[in-house]
């Protein structure tokens, strides 16, 4: 008979053990599920590392979503058990529907994930997509005639890339409540890491696209580019200009053959030099009353892979109107300095040859006549020339002047007394008017002055017919006041037509002023007159005043040389006013 | 309809969307993770505790959190039905 305490006691010692062994096994399996837990949590983790570094790895992280999902596609499976992946993808004219199959499914089952996935994208744009061409493409595992389960279990995730929606991925599975929570959060993890990455980079691209896009704009020249197949890809809006386009739209190469037709085949230079892989250069076209230099090149990449690819084509219009007119007004100012030279050394060459004869030496009379054209021809020249070396000095920067204080109304004076034979010989009347107020020393070039007398003086003598009056002017001037009402208030000639908005901050001066009564000078040759290259001819008398006309640009370079201004007035048929000002 | 039903009847619609956008599985399993929200298996909110207000801002915040705020963006036509409601969670 065993005792009641023993019996008890190897029940207690049965309870404890079986309760050890109980709690053993227990907890056994609870660190072998945390274990396996774990084990998934890091095999997770581990998809992610991965799947984000082959993403970045095989597309770079570039701005084809499409290239980032078949990556995320292709590698799904390591990590996912589906039936299907599929992405779809907004384009402005159609939606590209990709599905990936693991396992052989019916045509409802994709006919059900097509449905769907329009579905969550109609919600999220607000708007139905019926109406919208789908573009299928089915990879993976043949597709069989016999029927499969419906879909079961699966689930979206919408694709944005800069806050824009542009398409959705779906997993689905025949089995239902296959996915996770868990499983379901790291690919919506990795899809938005891929989708803020791309957006980045297309933030950056836009950003140098807008600084490329100003560049552009503001060029001067009209920029026209193109890709491979000759679609304008890019225009500033010179090129408009250089066709004359008016519309808001973009332009198309069509608006640039239709506007060069006969002037300029812009496509098929494209051609040429895309082809050539050359820059090809058309030194002058004529269009729309301009000249142009025209530049076609192939654009080729210098980035990656594809760096030295043909990327399009670029064409460059330089408007070259102003050059070809100036190196008109260059030829044309030569021609007329040969000639002017000609004119003397022609002359000088007559009159050698004459006197080369004995008989001609022997008439002392016809000997003095020859020698002093001998010396008004070398004369001339010798002005020419000179007037060629101090518009040269101009130009380089050297002309520089000699001041020193003389009386300047006594010069005036004596210019007048040598002007007033040739005006009487004319018919003309010369007067002089000097204000009382006029400083006795002003500070000039004595000589040089005379030059822009002389030259004002001769070319109102010139202008100004019988009977007129060519008047000398010379007063204060007070700075914050315009010239033309101190004139008035002296009464003396000024013609203020055409002459520029009064300047009033020429500072406290002299001014000296040629008023003549003459034809006056029309307002687009005033422009020219103090240009190097424009000569304007005189309606009336042409040939009789036809000159270098470089007397007014040398005039001016004096007067700025003395810190001064020139300017004139005129009317036609009233007559004109030259005048010039001397700082005090 | 009181204010607490309109709630109700709000979020379970939102919930609903999310279902077409996101898909059933994850549109409830992200509801069901907000307090103080009892929802059904169909994805029907049962029972709203506390603040009503509070409770659909945090509805709204567990789909942002997940996709964004696009899927906040789709939900403005559900707002205009009940005037009385704030889309400014």
């Amino acid at each position: 008979m065993v005792p009641f305490e023993l019996l008890l006691v190897i029940f207690i010692s049965v309870a404890l053990y079986i309760a050890v062994v109980l709690f053993s096994y227990i907890g056994l399996r609870r660190m072998k599920r945390d274990v396996l837990e774990q084990g998934r949590d890091a095999k997770r983790h581990m998809y992610e590392i991965a799947i984000l570094k082959e993403i970045g790895d095989r597309t770079g992280y570039s701005l084809n979503i499409q290239k980032i999902l078949d990556v995320i596609v292709g590698s799904l499976n390591q990590f996912l058990e589906y039936s299907a992946v599929s992405y779809m993808l907004l384009s402005p004219s159609k939606i590209v529907f990709k599905v990936d199959l693991d396992e052989p499914v019916s045509t409802q089952f994709i006919k059900d994930i097509r449905t769907r996935m329009l579905s969550s994208l109609s919600a999220l744009l607000g708007r139905e997509l019926t109406e919208t061409e789908v573009e299928e493409t089915i990879t993976g595992a043949i597709m069989q005639g016999i029927p499969t389960g419906p879909v079961q279990s699966y689930f979206n995730i919408p694709l944005v890339i800069g806050e824009q929606l542009v398409g959705v991925l779906t997993v689905s599975n025949t089995k239902p409540g296959l996915y996770k929570e868990s499983e379901m959060e790291i690919l919506y993890k990795i899809v938005n890491q891929a989708s803020q990455a791309v957006t980045k980079l297309e933030e950056v691209v836009k950003t140098e696209q807008g600084k490329i896009a100003a560049m552009l704009e503001s060029m001067l020249e009209g920029v026209v580019m193109t890709d491979r197949d000759y679609r304008v890809v890019a225009s500033n809006p010179a090129a408009k200009l250089v066709i004359g386009h008016k519309g808001e739209g973009a332009l198309t190469i069509f608006d640039f053959i239709d506007a060069f037709k006969g002037v300029f085949d812009v496509r098929s230079k494209l051609e040429e030099a895309i082809k050539l892989d050359k820059i090809l250069t058309i030194p002058e076209i004529f269009f729309g009353n301009k000249y142009y230099q025209v530049v076609v090149s192939p654009v080729k990449s210098n980035v990656g892979l594809s760096r030295g690819e043909i990327l399009g084509g670029v064409v460059i219009f330089h408007d070259i109107t102003h050059e070809k007119e100036a190196e008109k007004m260059r030829n044309d100012f030569t021609s007329m300095m040969v000639h002017e030279l000609r004119s003397p050394l022609g002359n000088i060459k007559k009159i050698g040859e004459m006197m080369r004869s004995s008989k001609v030496l022997e008439d002392k009379k016809a000997s003095s006549e020859y020698v002093s054209m001998l010396y008004e021809s070398s004369s001339s020249m010798l002005d020419l020339v000179n007037d060629l070396l101090d518009v040269a000095k101009l130009e380089a920067g050297k002309f520089g002047v000699e001041k020193s204080p003389v009386d300047i109304k006594e010069i005036l004076a004596e210019r007048v007394r040598f002007f007033d034979t040739t005006a009487r010989d004319a018919g003309i009347n010369l007067k002089l008017f000097v204000a009382g107020v006029v400083p006795d020393r002003v500070s000039v070039d004595t000589k040089r002055i005379m030059q822009v007398l002389n030259n004002l003086l001769s070319n109102s003598l010139n202008y100004t017919s019988k009977d007129g009056t060519v008047t000398v002017i010379c007063f204060n001037h007070k700075n914050g006041l315009a010239l033309g009402e101190e004139a008035r208030a002296y009464s003396v000639p000024w013609v203020l037509d055409n002459m520029p908005v009064p300047a009033t901050t020429i500072p406290d001066s002299v001014v000296i002023a040629v008023t003549d009564t003459g034809e006056g000078i029309s307002i687009e040759n005033i422009e020219k007159l103090f240009n190097k290259f424009t000569q304007f001819a005189s309606s009336v008398r042409q040939s009789e005043h036809k000159g270098t006309g470089l007397g007014l640009v040398i005039a001016k370079g004096i007067v700025m040389a003395h810190g001064g201004v020139i300017g004139v007035g005129s009317k036609k048929g009233t007559g004109s006013t030259f005048y010039f000002t001397l700082p005090l | 309809m009181d204010q607490a039903e309109q709630y109700k009847a709000v979020m379970s619609e939102i919930i609903a969307k999310q279902s077409i956008i996101l898909g059933p599985d994850m549109a409830i399993a992200r509801a069901k993770k907000v307090s103080g929200v009892e929802i059904s298996e169909k994805g029907e909110v049962v029972s709203i505790s506390g603040d009503t207000a509070e409770a659909l801002k945090r509805l709204i915040d567990t789909y942002v959190e997940l996709s964004g705020q696009i899927v906040k963006n789709a939900l403005g036509p559900i707002f205009t039905k009940y005037p009385d409601i704030k889309q400014d969670h």
